[in-house]
């Protein structure tokens, strides 16, 4: 595989190219050829598609288009371009079976295959989303933490330091980064998982100063740093000096992607293909361990659409037939906790991620943009969801989501925003209200008796 | 050919985006005597209203609503001057600065808002990503824009939209503008909070806002 060094390079001399005709005059008509070329069709009946051979014509399709646009530097204005053997190489070689976490939490995320009994990572937490409080910070990471089936913790992100905003760029910004960090280890530690691997880290810096700052306090080289693209096809300096950075401190990477449906990508088809071709950009440019993809409707800012689940779905098998890095997909559902909608929604597209080779994580719940709606039960629900659908067919996991999907497909424009943490749960005991422990129940009771789940006994909230 | 025909010709061609065909087609309708306002009012706007409604309907996407406006753009370049000199400006719906704040870099969202409020006939100034908070108060003043528009995807770069709103009530010019605010974490709340005008959770929202703030203006009722 080719070095970063050589990316950095390209970077700086590849191609001239303008933003505008990169995007209109490179990408946008490669996106439509290899589509078009390829015979790949939206079928809005089948949000969980079983049919491998579209499965490979998507990632086909996936790695012509990067072969054709390579990925676009702002910074530089310049293209960094790949021929087609760089590519195979970096499949060849690229890292495979990489453990996170320390002690008795050391882990590999495993390389899954569509329809895999092997059971799927769990990464469990509020996927970034903003809490007011650091007394709610740690509350809930003790509280995610103490599920069992998470494998690894994506922490919130404090939206104040000492009352104030933080502001992006400011110092505030590593007070931040450096306080989430310090946060998130002491409630693992209170948890009894000391070694449970951070894989969003630093979720309050958005800088490479801020990332950089937080590791300073308490990331470990097991920890994983969430590093991303910019939509789409593109990767700018930050996001390079990110990479910089975490290779020289051996810090592993999440390669993340949330490709926009209805953006340059276009539809469905578009969207599908190209998040395929970023499983490559993941290896290449961002030298990452994971792929963390969150394919997401352009209009209601979800994953949990009918289209964007068919994307994600057809993505996974997609990478997960070819490529050896795996994928960690995370979501946002438009409902907030403490609804029943947040739980089908959830539910809805782990289950077409679980079945197609892929892993999860939950979760930004109410879009993961509303202050302190996050609550434990929503990682906790889906992860007891991906374990129970581990092994099944995709075929019955597209009856599945379609009937989840009715539950709540109409609601999406309007969805329930739900409760604060600090209103459905005990923050000082990290314990749910009792009205919340009924809802749960009800809902894992449906997913029983309507589509016949069975659930792992793991009474966090019998 | 009828003159609604030809009309309904160019309303295709720009839903097309095919700006050779356009242009071949305005040439022809002016050899013709049409008059270039009569070219944009009742061909061409038509043909960006209906890419807008094809977009919220989720009929198109972003890369046709783009192509379009592109192949709006280069029909104008040529309808601009003729327009001028026979009937004096062309008088746009109004006007908009627009941006995404200092340190926050997407873009995306912001350029759906830029395409939708082009489709409905405003002229749009867009200063980018990243951008300083005094710019957007500087820029709009040199513009004489109707409306600010401010864009932030992440709650760390939000507070960059109030500086924005004391950037204009420092330099003395805030009840000059319509400031609407949007963004991934911005909420209503949130807009009020900061003394925004209107806050557009969608691109919808967003040119729906814009609009009812010139017809405001318009009648002199507003700002």
């Amino acid at each position: 595989m080719i070095s970063f060094s050589k990316v950095v390079d390209r970077a700086l001399t590849g191609p001239i190219c303008s933003e505008r005709d990169f995007e209109l005059r490179i990408f946008v008509p490669a996106v439509r050829q290899v589509v078009k070329k390829y015979d790949i069709r939206y079928a809005p009946q089948n949000p969980v598609p079983a049919d491998d051979g579209l499965a490979d014509r998507v990632w086909e399709a996936g790695v012509e288009l990067l072969c054709e646009t390579g990925v676009y530097c702002p910074d530089t204005e310049r293209r960094i371009v790949f021929s087609r053997d760089e590519l195979d190489a970096a499949l060849q070689v690229g890292p495979r079976g990489v453990i996170f976490g320390e002690g008795s939490d050391a882990k590999a995320v495993p390389r899954r295959v569509p329809e895999d009994v092997t059971p799927p990572w769990c990464s469990v937490g509020a996927g970034g989303g903003p809490v007011s409080t650091e007394q709610n910070l740690v509350s809930l990471v003790k509280a995610y933490a103490e599920n069992p089936l998470g494998d690894s913790i994506t922490a919130p992100s404090l939206s104040k330091v000492d009352g104030r905003l933080v502001v992006a760029g400011s110092p505030l910004e590593i007070e931040g980064a450096i306080r989430t960090m310090v946060l998130t280890r002491e409630a693992l530690r209170r948890a009894g998982r000391p070694g449970m691997p951070i894989v969003n880290a630093v979720s309050s810096a958005v800088r490479a100063a801020g990332h950089i700052a937080g590791h300073r306090f308490g990331i470990r080289p097991t920890d994983a740093l969430e590093i991303g693209s910019v939509h789409e096809m593109k990767v700018d300096f930050d996001s390079l000096n990110k990479v910089a950075y975490s290779l020289a401190n051996g810090s592993l990477i999440y390669g993340e992607n949330g490709v926009i449906l209805g953006g340059l990508a276009g539809g469905p088809a578009g969207t599908a293909v190209v998040t395929a071709a970023y499983n490559l950009v993941d290896s290449l440019v961002l030298r990452a361990a994971v792929q963390h993809p969150f394919p997401t409707h352009f209009d209601l800012r979800t994953t949990s659409t009918r289209d964007t689940i068919w994307v994600r779905s057809l993505a996974n098998q997609a990478v997960s037939r070819n490529s050896p890095l795996p994928i960690v997909n995370i979501g946002y559902a438009g409902a907030g906790p403490m609804t029943k909608q947040v739980l089908y929604e959830f539910s809805a597209w782990v289950i077409g991620c679980v079945v197609s080779g892929g892993s999860i994580e939950v979760g930004g719940s109410a879009k993961g943009v509303v202050v302190d709606h996050t609550s434990p039960v929503e990682p906790l629900f889906a992860s007891e969801v991906a374990h129970a659908v581990a092994g099944m067919g995709r075929k019955e996991a597209n009856g599945i989501v379609n009937a989840l999907l009715e539950k709540y497909e109409d609601n999406l424009r309007d969805p329930p925003k739900g409760q604060r943490y600090q209103d459905c749960f005990d923050v000082e005991t990290g314990v749910p209200s009792e009205e919340f422990v009924e809802l749960y129940q009800a809902v894992k009771g449906e997913m029983m008796d309507q589509f016949g789940l069975q659930f792992k006994p793991i009474s966090v909230y019998p | 050919m009828a003159n609604d025909s030809i009309y309904d010709q160019l309303k295709v061609g720009v839903i097309e985006a095919d700006t050779e065909r356009l242009l071949a087609m305005i040439d022809d309708a002016l050899r013709q005597d049409l008059e270039p306002i009569d070219i944009v009012e009742k061909g061409l706007t038509p043909g960006m209203r209906e890419i807008g409604e094809m977009f919220r309907r989720y009929e198109v996407y972003l890369p046709e609503m783009m192509m379009a406006a592109e192949t709006w753009e280069q029909a104008m370049q040529v309808l601009d001057p003729r327009i001028a000199a026979s009937t004096g400006d062309r008088r746009a719906v109004g006007r908009v600065v627009i941006g995404t704040v200092k340190d926050d870099i997407h873009s995306l969202g912001k350029n759906i808002v830029i395409t939708m409020l082009k489709a409905s006939g405003f002229e749009v100034l867009d200063l980018g990503i990243d951008v300083a908070a005094s710019t957007f108060a500087i820029k709009a003043e040199e513009v004489d824009a109707d409306v600010i528009a401010v864009s932030a995807l992440m709650t760390t770069t939000m507070p960059q939209q109030r500086d924005v709103i004391e950037h204009l009530e420092a330099r003395g010019v805030r009840d000059k503008f319509y400031v609407l605010v949007g963004g991934g974490v911005t909420t209503q709340g949130w807009a009020d909070e900061i003394g925004a005008d209107g806050y557009g959770e969608t691109a919808g929202d967003a040119v729906a806002l814009a609009l009812d703030a010139v017809a405001e203006k318009a009648k002199g009722s507003g700002k």
